[in-house]
């Protein structure tokens, strides 16, 4: 008898030393209004370190961001266990729906550049949508290729095996790419398609941004995507793409910022937000491959309403400014009354 | 009289001494920790498979050996990946082991004590790597050796054979399951090691004096006497390169395709698990990512059950003997 109840109690103990454990932790994973928490993509992480400090400053809201990558913050955000998720895709229909009434805005722009390791070349590369398809569907696999040459007459190219590298995580790199990709080649969009990991049908996959920076380094004959600041901060030779207006152009803030002269002057709704392979009255400075990155917040956000309220209004206007350093490109005047109007459906839904 | 108050003493005092707090709370403590794991290893089952159900139901069983992976039209089978785990792993089971023994053998019989110390110990200590950094020296330093040095050579000498055919590569089926088997070897070889140490000298040295030579010695004797652990040993490697996730997916090349040649990028259930389930954008592709965990879940756990029956049996015949 006095040893099951000595046992019982060593068990209780534990038990609500657990319990109290639970609740000590659940306590912390929810602060105190005036404190933020959010999670998602890797590629606005940079802009995002940023806004931080300042975010303290100006608006006193103490902001936590962990760069997990855009599944998880749509994933995390879907489940209520952050304040905010952060996607360079948008929610699909089917994630629309599983986030239950989430407002999705976007936050910040960027151009993403195809850096390549071609030994020896005299010279910058030039590719057009359709060679890149092309290169990624397998049609085209050496340096020497005509449709290469016929786009850069000057340059002498190697006979060297082209080798397309990719994301093998799930990543908004992946999902602009390969939306400019769809655009500009109808084989690509009906075979492979758009998304943050497709299928693709040749080539080597690594893992985020460094992943494919380090095999492009060490393989002659390579090609890749990844986010511009990404390939001027390591000092990548990245090719020219040609526009629709037949410039090549560079991923740049001015290169980003002539493609968005296709938005309409008052964009209404998310779909309207498409800037890859701007037409020809973009200008021949309009840089094809950009992407918009979003924030996604629960329409009914309890007592947190507020201050998300404050900080994304901040971010999409005070905020911009941080951008240009890191190429990102502030966001254009035609978003900015949908912003707002999906700024204010962030309410505490009493 | 005198003897029941005697026997009465002890007996009290025993049931005092039962009951002592620390003994309970030792006891209370064991108890709840191995039902905790065993409860935890019941939990996390549970779960990946209530997650992987929506999957399990749309694909069923075929699902195992369906030979697609393309989350845009919402296809998806796991022969790919169970392909490129079950062959990693078995090129470096297949050259961990000769390996493993070899390094058990030089260090307890061949090696002066001296020397063995040290060695024993870093063998040991290339466990203590860290995966993800092997994964780094893979991508940065053995691929690009694999592909320039290695795969040229066999590629002369038996490129007759479709899996060393083809364009070299520094990600593929081949450098993942090189890197693997540098990870298995320490395992294997310590336990070896373990089992040789163990031998008792009287029967090595029996063999001798009957006149047999150090080999035969080693061969019929310590091996022999050693075979059941040395099986155990090499599944416990075969379980490790089965589970390894991140090392695989840095140098494996992450392609969506079974590859005719092991030059070519393949991908693995780890590797895949790793890397695309927190980028999933559908239900369907997380759900059917957590099918891919809980095959990874089956084939280990059998491994393991498979190496269990191995030893009891090897135990048995030999006790028979």
């Amino acid at each position: 008898m006095k040893r099951i109840t000595l046992g019982g109690l060593v068990l209780l103990a534990v038990v609500a030393l657990a319990v109290l454990g639970g609740r000590t932790q659940s306590a912390s994973a929810k602060p105190q209004a005036g404190s933020l928490v959010g999670t998602g993509s890797t590629f606005v992480f940079p802009l995002v370190s940023k806004w931080i400090p300042a975010v303290d400053n100006a608006l006193g809201i103490k902001l936590t961001y962990s760069a997990t990558g855009s599944g998880a913050g749509i994933a995390q955000v879907t489940a209520r266990t952050v304040d905010f998720g952060a996607s360079d895709a948008p929610l699909s229909p089917d994630q629309a729906t599983a986030c239950k009434s989430c407002v999705v805005i976007p936050w910040g722009l960027a151009g993403m550049s195809v850096p390549y390791n071609v030994p020896g070349l005299n010279g910058r590369l030039r590719l057009n949508g359709t060679v890149l398809a092309n290169i990624f569907l397998g049609t085209i696999t050496n340096w020497n290729a005509s449709a290469i040459k016929a786009l850069n007459p000057k340059l002498k190219l190697p006979d060297l095996p082209i080798k397309p590298v990719y994301r093998s995580d799930g990543s908004g790199s992946t999902y602009a790419f390969t939306n400019y990709l769809s655009a500009v080649s109808p084989q690509w969009k009906s075979k492979v398609g758009t998304n943050t990991s497709v299928n693709f049908p040749t080539g080597t996959g690594a893992r985020g941004s460094s992943g494919v920076a380090g095999v492009v380094k060490s393989t002659e004959g390579a090609l890749t995507y990844v986010d511009a600041a990404y390939s001027i901060q390591n000092k990548f030779q990245f090719a020219l793409i040609q526009n629709r207006a037949g410039g090549f152009a560079t991923p740049g803030v001015r290169g980003v910022t002539a493609a968005l002269s296709q938005l309409p002057a008052k964009v209404t709704n998310l779909s309207q937000l498409k800037i890859v392979d701007p037409p020809k009255s973009a200008g021949k400075r309009a840089y094809p491959i950009s992407t918009f990155t979003y924030v996604i917040v629960p329409t009914n956000s309890g007592d947190k309403a507020a201050d998300l309220r404050k900080l994304i209004y901040w971010t999409v206007t005070s905020g911009q400014k941080f951008g240009p350093p890191l190429y990102f490109v502030p966001l254009p005047k035609a978003v900015n009354g949908f912003v707002y109007r999906e700024i204010k459906k962030i309410q505490s839904g009493a | 009289m005198t003897t029941t108050t005697y026997d009465k003493a002890p007996e009290s005092d025993l049931r005092r001494r039962g009951i002592r707090p620390g003994d309970v709370v030792f006891k209370g403590l064991a108890v709840v920790a191995s039902l905790a794991a065993a409860a935890l290893l019941a939990l996390i089952a549970y779960k990946v498979l209530r997650l992987a159900w929506p999957a399990i139901q749309d694909f069923g069983l075929s699902f195992v050996w369906t030979n697609a992976w393309d989350p845009v039209k919402g296809q998806f089978g796991a022969l790919i990946f169970v392909y490129g785990t079950v062959v990693t792993s078995l090129i470096a089971l297949a050259l961990a082991t000769p390996i493993s023994i070899a390094i058990a053998l030089f260090l307890t019989e061949i090696a002066p004590k001296k020397v063995a110390a040290p060695i024993a110990t870093m063998v040991e200590l290339l466990a203590a790597i860290p995966s993800v950094v092997l994964g780094l020296w893979g991508i940065l330093v053995f691929g690009p050796w694999v592909r320039d040095h290695l795969e040229p050579w066999l590629k002369d000498t038996l490129g007759f054979i479709p899996v060393f055919s083809g364009e070299p590569s520094q990600a593929g089926i081949l450098p993942a399951a090189l890197v693997l088997t540098i990870m298995v070897v320490p395992i294997t070889s310590a336990i070896c090691r373990e089992l040789f140490l163990r031998v008792p000298r009287d029967l090595t040295d029996g063999a001798l004096a009957l006149g047999s030579t150090r080999w035969e010695s080693i061969r019929g004797v310590m091996l022999s006497y050693a075979a059941p652990g040395i099986v155990a040993a090499v599944l416990l490697g075969l379980g490790r390169a089965f589970g390894e996730a991140i090392a695989v997916s840095q140098t494996i090349g992450n392609h969506n395709a079974i590859p005719t040649s092991w030059f070519e990028p393949g991908d693995s259930l780890g590797s895949k698990v790793a890397s695309e389930y927190v980028g999933a954008t559908s239900l369907e592709q997380a759900s059917s990512i957590l099918y891919l965990a809980a095959i990874l879940m089956v084939i280990s756990l059998v491994t393991n059950v498979v190496a269990q029956v191995v030893v009891v049996r090897f135990e048995r015949a030999r006790r028979a003997v």
